[in-house]
């Protein structure tokens, strides 16, 4: 639920449940107040009853109007009393209520009750019109106000979800800082100044590090370039024993795994620079053809089976990224098959699959695509490549996607 | 033929020269900036093999000083930065290829071939060894005067092997050479072996002598004794 909604929600609840109670209290009150006052006309009646009794010794005549009645009958009480009492109406066919003053008195020794009531229908009407009238009057003041309150709330926590929408579309590492809008309210500029300040921090890390890495990944490229060269050049010596051709060929082998890892880092990071940014428009198809031909003898080679249904796919690209991605897919496929296993690759409009008989069961689809945690590592592989892969998709608008099925890894490609 | 390592790291520059120094070249080091300028403006070179970072200066400069002056020296750019820019500007600026860091000595050593070969045997597109005679242009081999027929990749791994003859050429750089340092199945080199073998076959059954040696395991050499 949004920060407004969540407000409206508890103001509407708020001041509806006020509103119900006030008005309550205040209907209460209305009908207490015209009781009353109809109390005290039935007691002037009945003074104008006692009055008439004094001076004449006789009760007066039982007359009943429409919305009076007066009339009187012998007690079985033989005292005074007075009760007020609200009695439905004596005609059948009328609904509104009567209001009745029930009173003893005693006229020539003998005690007569008397019964006035007044109809309320009058006073039932006054309150009905009041109460409807309030009740306009607080329904549109709610409704007013409910109004005036989402606007001017709107327009105040404007800069709130200016700010929250710029930091939603910030990428560490794009250079985008993300351009608030002042404002005239200190808490948002404050807020907006600390992010601002907490984005250039981390932006200005991410780039340290990245440097770093940078840097350090070219600083070895020339140690690396002096063993490397200084091993082409030992190997040349004629009297070297089988032995320590053996050992040569050992640190041959861990120079090679070294600069193969060192030249993926600074793909990695070429490819987080963006340094790859002409992109064409190709069929992924002629591709996927070339790239299986170079291929063929390895997997010959490996004793691997190899089936393809190849469908046509226009896909925009950069042609070298592709074709790095593509590679690291078959190698991944080739490495992790078992002798004699079965690789296929499927095309689509959209979707480009290699799957392959899995040596192991399934991989964990949480660490597969980070860096240097795959697991099961044969010794020369660098746990980089898939990295690579998943890194050239996220900068190429496409997705890459793993599955385990029926014995098989299958890596997707969604353009 | 002559050639200028321009190099400020000693260690790789004394193992080029080692690797490259032989009958065929002869090979000069140059350190820093302003001695690679001072060699090329008094001497000519076949071939210079060019740093980008050098102290005093960048190797890119030197590279439009010597386009400058009109000489007519092939140019191999060796870097640590594979940077695209790098690439780049290496190569608009006039140089004649790049090469990352680190490569093999027998990498160097086909490349600078190459180079020397295109810049000074114009219109000539034929490479001999002993009885055997590569067209380059047109990448056929013929023995003693009868074309063979070879694959793309067998005809690749030849004229590596005569660009560094009398050298042992390891594995690694023979199947990186071949099929690109994207191959990654580093952990059996068979399918070098498939083809080495049968390119000797061929050129035997040719009438060649066998010039394909293997080294212990470590790798092959190409020689005529």
């Amino acid at each position: 639920m949004n920060l407004l909604t969540r407000y409206f929600r508890i103001n509407l609840v708020v001041t509806v449940s006020i509103f119900i109670l006030a008005s309550l209290a205040f209907y209460f009150l209305l009908w207490y107040v015209s009781i009353r006052q109809v109390d005290e006309d039935l007691k002037i009646e009945q003074r104008e009853i006692e009055t008439f009794v004094r001076k004449h010794n006789r009760p007066p005549e039982p007359i009943s109007v429409r919305d009076q009645n007066i009339s009187y009958e012998i007690s079985k009480a033989q005292k005074a009393y007075r009760i007020f009492s609200t009695i439905p109406s004596p005609n059948i066919d009328e609904h509104e209520n009567f209001r009745q003053i029930t009173f003893t008195l005693s006229v020539n020794n003998q005690w007569l009750v008397f019964k006035v009531s007044k109809s309320l229908e009058g006073t039932e009407n006054l309150n009905r019109s009041i109460i409807i009238v309030s009740l306009i009057t607080i329904v549109a003041i709610l409704l007013v106000s409910l109004l005036i309150n989402r606007w001017q709330l709107r327009r105040l926590w404007k800069p709130f979800y200016t700010t929250l929408s710029g930091v939603e579309k910030f990428r560490l590492g794009e250079k985008a800082v993300p351009n608030f809008e002042q404002s005239t309210i200190n808490e948002f500029n404050l807020l907006n100044n600390t992010i601002n300040q907490f984005i250039r921090d981390a932006e200005k890390e991410y780039f340290l590090l990245k440097e770093f890495t940078e840097n350090a990944s070219h600083e070895l490229q020339t140690p690396l370039a002096i063993v490397r060269s200084t091993l082409d050049v030992m190997i040349q010596d004629e009297k070297l024993t089988e032995a320590q051709s053996n050992s040569l060929q050992t640190a041959y082998a861990a120079i090679q795994k070294m600069s193969r890892l060192n030249q993926s880092l600074l793909l990695l990071n070429k490819i987080e620079n963006r340094q790859f940014s002409d992109v064409n428009s190709f069929d992924f198809k002629t591709l996927v053809e070339a790239k299986m031909s170079d291929w063929q003898e390895l997997w010959q080679g490996r004793n691997l089976h190899i089936t393809s249904s190849l469908g046509s796919a226009n896909i925009s690209m950069n042609e070298q990224l592709a074709e790095i991605m593509l590679g690291n897919l078959f190698s991944n496929a080739a490495r992790h098959s078992k002798e004699e296993g079965n690789i296929h690759l499927n095309l689509a409009a959209n979707v480009f699959e290699i799957s392959n008989t899995a040596s192991d069961g399934p991989l964990d689809p949480e660490k597969l695509f980070k860096r240097f945690s795959i697991a099961g590592q044969s010794t020369d592989q660098h746990g980089l490549g898939l990295s690579i892969i998943k890194q050239i998709t996220e900068v190429s608008n496409s997705r890459v996607s793993y599955q385990y099925a029926q014995g098989n890894h299958i890596f997707s490609v969604h353009f | 033929m002559k050639v200028l390592i321009i190099e400020d790291e000693k260690a790789l520059s004394a193992s080029i020269f080692t690797y490259l120094n032989s009958e065929q070249y002869i090979c000069e080091i140059a350190a820093d900036f302003s001695s690679a300028m001072t060699k090329i403006s008094q001497y000519d070179y076949a071939c210079i093999i060019l740093d980008i970072n050098l102290p005093g200066g960048s190797g890119l400069d030197i590279l439009k000083e010597l386009k400058k002056s009109y000489k007519a020296e092939g140019v191999l750019i060796i870097s640590a930065r594979n940077s695209l820019d790098d690439r780049l500007n290496g190569l608009n600026s006039g140089a004649d290829d790049y090469l990352t860091k680190p490569f093999h000595l027998s990498e160097l050593a086909a490349r600078v071939a190459a180079i020397i070969r295109r810049k000074s045997f114009d219109g000539n597109n034929n490479l001999n060894f002993e009885e055997l005679q590569l067209d380059l242009f047109y990448k056929t081999v013929k023995v003693k005067d009868r074309a063979i027929e070879l694959t793309r990749k067998e005809y690749d791994l030849l004229l590596y092997f005569i660009s560094n003859k009398n050298k042992v050429i390891n594995k690694a750089a023979i199947a990186e050479h071949l099929w690109g340092d994207n191959m990654d199945m580093a952990d059996s080199y068979d399918f070098i072996y498939t083809h080495i073998k049968n390119l000797r076959k061929k050129l035997i059954q040719a009438g060649a002598r066998d010039y394909v040696k293997s080294v212990y395991g470590m790798g092959y050499k190409f020689s005529r004794s």
